[in-house]
């Protein structure tokens, strides 16, 4: 009933950035494997983030690492509480 | 001639038809002298039957025409000073219309801001909407305790501009993810010419009612990022689907969204250009 392309509808606004900004691009593979960990996981688990949740979580600690991420509490980005073991606790709930 | 173009106007007849009623200077003779003159010849009988100084004054006529009808014309805008109610109605009328002119321009102006406080406001056409940081919203929500149920498949879609030659795909097809957890998703890029290119990318997120809930936290977008020949980078995104979207009953039917990314070509560089680049290695981009 609400016809975007009406009110300009993609192209009428400029779409608001991201929260916390852009990532810098990896160029030197530096967290490729906690990315391919993550990306097996997601395969193996019928892509369900919540069960590879705790991978993302080392990916992005390895982004902060590496000076490619700010560097934050990982509870204030959703992960609090979400350790190695949380991924067995997730699956049987 | 044209002066009698002017008075062949029904409007001029009237005016002058309430001058020559209300005034009784002989100021007015000289406008119906003028008005006898000349080609009027339709008004002539009518007005010599009204009045009868009229016809005395049209003796004056063929002497004096050229001379006097520039004060004439300066009397005659004279007695409009001596305005008649239906004068001042259409006065105020004109001048009404002309606000509403200049309001309606002004509002044409206006409505650029307007619109883009309407939608950042009220989400319509997908905006992605912004109220509270993503960080406020999980500390809410992780005190709150809300418990999500719905299981919400984001799929993603990847594409590239036209005469572009990259190859843009996303990494995994789809992620399953809760309401209220950040999840993070993959694309790839690769270079696939013999020059560097710089590309800068811009999403979109249908349905463009859940734009509102979906919250990207962060992401690869909006800035240009420049991929040597033959490089081949992964490009995160981390986003974050607002608990609301659960309680919200326009999403009832809602349990697809596509994240829609596509890049477009900045610059692309000549490959003489490289040669002279001594480092390979780009500096690290730090934020």
């Amino acid at each position: 009933l609400l016809k975007g392309g009406a009110f300009g509808g993609n192209r009428g606004l400029r779409p608001i950035p991201p929260e916390k900004g852009i990532f810098p691009l990896d160029h030197l593979h530096q967290c490729d494997t906690e990315k391919k960990g993550y990306l097996d996981c997601l395969k193996s688990s019928g892509h369900k983030s919540e069960q590879c949740r705790h991978l993302s979580k080392t990916y992005l600690e390895c982004r902060m690492a590496k000076n490619l991420m700010a560097k934050q509490d990982m509870s204030e980005l959703g992960f609090s509480g979400v350790t190695e073991l949380d991924s067995i606790v997730e699956k049987e709930r | 001639m044209s002066w009698s173009k002017a008075c062949r106007g029904i409007r001029i007849s009237s005016y002058l038809e309430n001058l020559h009623r209300t005034s009784q200077s002989p100021r007015t003779s000289l406008c119906s002298r003028y008005y006898t003159h000349g080609a009027c010849k339709g008004n002539e009988h009518y007005l010599r039957s009204k009045r009868v100084f009229w016809g005395s004054s049209s003796s004056w006529s063929l002497n004096s025409h050229s001379a006097t009808a520039k004060s004439m014309l300066v009397s005659a805008h004279r007695q409009y000073s001596t305005q008649s109610p239906t004068e001042t109605k259409s006065q105020k009328m004109l001048y009404y219309l002309t606000a509403v002119v200049f309001g309606m321009v002004g509002l044409t102006y206006a409505a650029v801001p307007l619109y883009r406080t309407f939608c950042q406001a009220t989400g319509y056409g997908g905006t992605v909407q912004r109220k509270e940081t993503v960080e406020e919203k999980i500390a809410r929500h992780s005190e709150s305790g809300t418990v999500t149920e719905r299981e919400i498949v984001v799929q993603f879609n990847a594409d590239v501009a036209d005469g572009m030659q990259w190859k843009f795909t996303p990494t995994q097809r789809e992620v399953r993810v809760k309401p209220g957890e950040s999840a993070l998703a993959f694309y790839t890029a690769e270079n696939k010419s013999s020059a560097p290119i710089t590309g800068v990318s811009t999403y979109n997120v249908t349905p463009m009612k859940a734009g509102v809930y979906f919250n990207k936290i962060q992401c690869f977008c909006f800035e240009e990022q420049r991929l040597l020949p033959g490089e081949q980078i992964d490009m995160p995104v981390f986003f974050y689907i607002d608990p609301e979207f659960e309680t919200d009953p326009r999403m009832d039917g809602i349990n697809n969204l596509i994240l829609s990314y596509t890049f477009f070509k900045v610059s692309e560089e000549n490959t003489t250009d490289t040669v002279n680049n001594s480092s390979s290695v780009p500096v690290q981009e730090t934020k």
